[in-house]
């Protein structure tokens, strides 16, 4: 409907004032009369009734004036006569004329309807992931609560908070409306069917009133539910709602069993809530009282500005509430606040690599109207005396523009409607294949924007290309002076030309390099030494629920009699469990505190180490490289041994220039003082750095400890000892195909205790693609860009040389007969048209070394200016441009003079 | 294009098309459904596509477009729909010249059926 009060207003004032309203209520039923028909009849009748609101509103103001001089028109002159001057007439004689040359029409409206096609699917992607606000009411005043140590080199990116501060906000900001905070998690779910190891996300009651969203059915949680002890709930997404229970709205009442604790289900979320990730199969109060508040870093949060905060306000608000809590808990010492605007922290710094597309797509867009207008140009040429005869017939400019013009828009619609299908099915290929890392790839499809867009877009390239031959009408009257034998086209219409050659050679050079750094990246990439081999190894994860197992004695028993089983299957050289798997995270980090080094002022500047807590020959069965010293062993495991295997970002950070061997570690920050001392640890190994994210982001201190001296269900958390070993990610490295391993990896899980799921299976060497994937894209993409632009390059050079070889058929004739050796012309046709490809690849090196900058932030460990690059490329396009110069050449040469001579 | 200035008293052949001698089809059919008395736009619509059997489905710009000119032909009026509706809601009644027109032109389509039968062309009595 908005849309049609939309199109309403573009009619004339006074149709509007009188029958607007009315004609919104007859919409209004119209549509209503058509849901109740279905989604197909109801999509039908939206598309006629903007199409006649369209057509009312051209018709009404272009066609009220012209309808009333028909009227006049007619009573003057025979009928047909004012027929003539009509738009549709134009439009049908255009369509006849483009009917009569098939090949010219086919070939410029696929070019457009290619290059229309990159653009449109790109910009949905543009408009759908960066510029349209996120899916929330208001949303523009949603932020994230980021934070920064800068004390510990950390100036912000910091993504968690703990309770504390949390209800320190809630209690005391006077700027925020309303805060919220949630965290993620797993369970599983038994009862109904196989065991299904679930993705749960905890929130606080008051998330839904920040985002400013109601559940489809049902309710959220309330305040009561919010606290600690109370029976436990759950809201289900629409997406696990579908999947598991049918969309059954019954389910709402129902019980179902997670982790072993009977769960309510109290609520479904609307099919768009996709907060903050789509994975989430359901939801689940986070719970936390200011009483019992933890001071761990354990949380997310968001939060909704009042009307008259900034995010700067804001910030500035937070860091002093901040400074204020530190008093009473001081590891919160030196904490600021680096909010940002949700929608910056969700869409980050893709936006950059999107616009980068963007352009480089309109960039192809820019080549493909070179091309159209090339043809069009050998077009009107060949209809020089047809219009010269027009305008001594009378036919003033304006007819003679509209007569052009008629041709190139009807291509344009027609490229724009072929090219927006095409977009179609290229953006449903991007979200089924696009990375998944992409944020916002659920929201990403065609909508009423993008085809306003592609339409704008279409018009506007048509009339370039279309403007393009009007430039040369002025000098056409002169043609009738000419004889009939125009040997030599004029000098001016070859300069037209040979500009827009220049254009595409320089544009296509341009593309190729983006394309080539995007490549050398991705090969940089791939070369990356990861410190670790992901090859022939699968993994999955294990979270035993804490109520079964209530120790880290019952746990750690339990992942070694499954690692048995695992150990035990032909094909598996071994299998070794992590808290946390390479490329899969931080997890649990703290500081540490070096022995004898209590003194150091340096202690509290240090960034934090992650926590690993580790199953007998994980070092081994990851093949991390070990650099000195020893590597965890099963039976440091069975002992408890307390010892450490640290990274070499770690040693570099807390023993710059010293023997890490040897030395003793522990765990900092004595939150509660009822708790005793994390043990001190002695340091056994040093590993390779392994990635935790970004494969291209500086490598994170890591540190592993056997997991039976780790964090366990009855230790609690504020002991800081280390991760909770409920949950571990296994690792199987097999000599035959990993995958091959799922089915007995899950039957040895079940073996051990049939109530266990294995969840996120998948091998290492798929986690360590997939956090390459958005590189991987824009490579693809980028590549398929320049690809096309080298292409349509390469043809329109060749079409320019073979059109200028044939005007110059009678000259070549005269030369041949006049002695002219035939080498001696090809080569005078070649030079001539390289030192035009010449002059596009000089100018597109000047573009692509002035622009390198634009596309740095896509690049990993090579220049924008890249010698290698910029060499392979220029050589390419030259020769392709030499090629496509040299064939049309060669033949013109190959003429007989009496042959050559006669062709006019 | 040249514009042109016009005054709304200028005559807009349209519905009425002199130089065809007809009344369009879509006229016709409007002309036809507020036969049985004032009605508004959205139910001169459905009545339109009854009618013609589906063959006519007016778009909702295109009915307005239509009544407007019509009413500025004067073979249309705006009237008062009845209390209860919705006062956005607008009604149309057919006038004395809009009568006129429905009957000059079924009888040229009458004339044009009765010719053709003759020469044997559309079934039925001759």
């Amino acid at each position: 409907m908005r849309v049609h009060r939309w199109l309403l207003r573009l009619s004339p004032e006074a149709l509007r004032q009188e029958y607007g309203a009315a004609m919104e209520d007859a919409i209004a039923n119209r549509l209503a009369a058509a849901r109740a028909a279905g989604r197909w009849r109801a999509t039908k009748v939206w598309w006629r009734e903007s199409a006649g609101l369209l057509i009312v509103a051209i018709t009404e103001r272009g066609g009220r004036a012209a309808r009333i001089r028909h009227a006049r028109e007619r009573l003057l002159r025979p009928p047909k006569a004012g027929m003539m001057d009509t738009l549709a007439q134009e439009l049908r004689h255009a369509a006849r004329r483009l009917t009569r040359t098939p090949i010219f029409t086919a070939a410029a409206a696929t070019t457009l309807a290619l290059a229309i096609a990159a653009n449109a699917a790109i910009f949905t992607l543009v408009y759908r992931v960066v510029l349209n606000p996120l899916p929330y009411a208001d949303s523009g005043r949603l932020i994230f609560l980021d934070y920064g140590i800068p004390g510990r080199n950390v100036p912000s990116g910091v993504p968690t908070m703990t309770w504390q501060l949390y209800h320190q906000l809630a209690d005391n900001t006077r700027l925020l409306d309303s805060i919220a905070a949630y965290t993620g998690g797993s369970g599983t779910l038994t009862g109904s069917g196989t065991p299904e190891r679930l993705v749960i996300a905890r929130g606080t009651p008051s998330l839904l009133s920040v985002l400013r969203v109601t559940p489809a059915l049902g309710r959220w949680f309330t305040e009561q539910e919010g606290v600690l002890g109370t029976p436990a709930v759950a809201v289900l997404t629409h997406g696990f709602w579908v999947r598991r229970f049918g969309a059954d709205p019954a389910v709402v009442g129902r019980t179902i069993v997670i982790d072993g604790v009977p769960t309510d289900v109290v609520g479904v979320m609307p099919v768009s809530f996709a907060f903050p990730r789509p994975q989430i199969d359901l939801w689940q109060p986070a719970q936390s009282t200011r009483a019992s508040a933890s001071f761990l870093f354990s949380i997310q949060g968001i939060a909704r500005l009042r009307d008259d905060a900034t995010v700067t306000s804001a910030r500035a608000e937070i860091t002093n509430l901040i400074e204020d809590l530190a008093r009473r808990a001081p590891n919160q010492t030196g904490i600021v606040s680096t909010a940002l605007p949700l929608h910056e922290f969700f869409v980050g710094r893709i936006a950059e690599a999107l616009w980068i597309l963007l352009a480089a797509v309109g960039l192809l867009l820019l080549v493909a109207c070179a091309n159209i207008a090339n043809l069009f140009l050998v077009r009107s040429e060949s209809r020089h005396r047809e219009v010269a005869v027009r305008r001594a017939l009378g036919a003033g400019t304006q007819r003679l523009a509209r007569y052009f013009l008629a041709e190139s828009v009807l291509l344009g619609v027609v490229g724009g409607i072929v090219g927006l299908a095409l977009a179609w099915g290229g953006v449903r290929l991007l979200v089924a294949f696009g990375p998944v890392n992409l944020p916002r790839l659920n929201e990403v499809r065609i909508d009423a924007v993008v085809v306003l867009f592609t339409a704008g877009l279409s018009l506007l390239a048509a009339l370039a290309f279309g403007a393009i031959p009007l430039l040369r009408l002025a000098p056409i009257t002169a043609t009738l002076h000419d004889s009939g034998r125009g040997q030599t086209a004029t000098r001016g219409q070859h300069r037209a030309r040979q500009i827009l050659m220049t254009a595409q050679v320089a544009l296509a050079l341009v593309l190729l390099v983006a394309s080539g750094l995007t490549v050398r990246s991705v090969q940089r990439l791939r070369n990356l030494d990861l410190g670790f081999d992901p090859a022939s190894t699968l993994s999955f994860g294990v979270a035993l629920p804490p109520r079964v197992y209530e120790t880290r004695e019952r746990a750690a028993a339990t992942h070694r009699a499954i690692l048995d089983r695992l150990n035990a299957l032909p094909g598996v050289v071994s299998a070794s469990a992590s808290s946390t798997l390479p490329v899969s995270g931080t997890n649990y980090g703290n500081g540490l505190v070096v022995e004898n080094e209590l003194d150091n002022p340096q202690q509290l500047q240090r960034q934090f180490a992650w926590f690993r807590a580790v199953a007998g020959g994980y070092l081994e069965t990851a093949s991390i490289r070990l650099i000195r010293g020893r590597t965890l062993t099963q039976s440091d495991v069975d002992r408890r041994e307390p010892v450490v295997v640290i990274d070499e970002a770690l040693a570099a950070m807390y023993f710059p220039g010293q023997d890490p061997i040897g030395k003793r570690v522990r765990s900092a920050a004595r939150v509660d003082p009822k708790l005793p001392a994390p043990p001190w640890l002695e340091v056994v190994g040093l590993v390779a750095n392994t990635p935790t994210g970004a494969l291209t982001a500086p490598p994170l201190p890591q540190m592993f400890m056997p997991m039976s001296i780790a964090g366990g269900p009855e230790i609690p958390s504020e002991a800081l000892i280390g991760p909770n070993i409920t949950t571990m990610s296994y690792v199987v490295r097999s000599t035959t195909n990993p995958e091959d391993l799922t089915a007995a990896a899950r039957a040895a899980v079940e073996d051990v205790d049939a109530n266990l799921a294995i969840a996120q299976v998948r091998t290492l060497q798929e986690i360590v693609d997939r956090a390459g994937d958005q590189m991987l894209f824009t490579m693809v993409l980028l590549g398929i860009a320049a690809g096309v632009a080298l292409l349509l390059g390469a043809i329109g050079i060749y079409g320019v040389v073979s059109y200028i070889a044939a005007q110059r058929t009678g000259e070549i004739g005269v030369r041949l007969a006049l002695g002219a050796e035939p080498s001696g012309v090809a080569a005078m046709i070649l030079r001539q048209s390289v030192s035009v490809t010449m002059i596009g690849v000089g100018l597109g090196l000047a573009a692509a070394l002035a622009g390198g900058r634009v596309i740095e932030a896509l690049l990993y460990n090579v220049s924008p200016r890249d010698p290698l690059v910029i060499g392979v490329v220029t050589l390419l396009l030259t020769g392709i441009a030499v090629v496509a110069c040299w064939l049309p050449a060669r033949r013109a040469a190959r003429l007989s003079p009496l042959e050559a001579l006669r062709t006019d | 294009m040249p514009r042109m200035r016009t005054s709304d008293s200028d005559p807009a052949p349209g519905s009425l098309d002199a130089a065809r001698g007809g009344l369009g089809e879509l006229p016709f059919h409007i002309l036809l459904a507020l036969g049985d008395g004032p009605s508004h736009g959205y139910a001169i619509g459905q009545r339109v596509e009854e009618e013609s059997g589906g063959r006519l489905d007016p778009t909702t710009g295109a009915l307005y477009q239509a009544l407007r000119r019509l009413t500025e032909e004067g073979l249309v009026t705006p009237v008062a729909g009845p209390d209860h509706v919705d006062p956005r809601r607008k009604y149309f009644a057919i006038t004395r010249l809009g009568r006129r027109a429905v009957a000059q032109e079924a009888q040229r389509l009458a004339a044009l059926v009765r010719a053709a039968r003759q020469r044997g062309l559309y079934p039925g009595r001759a």
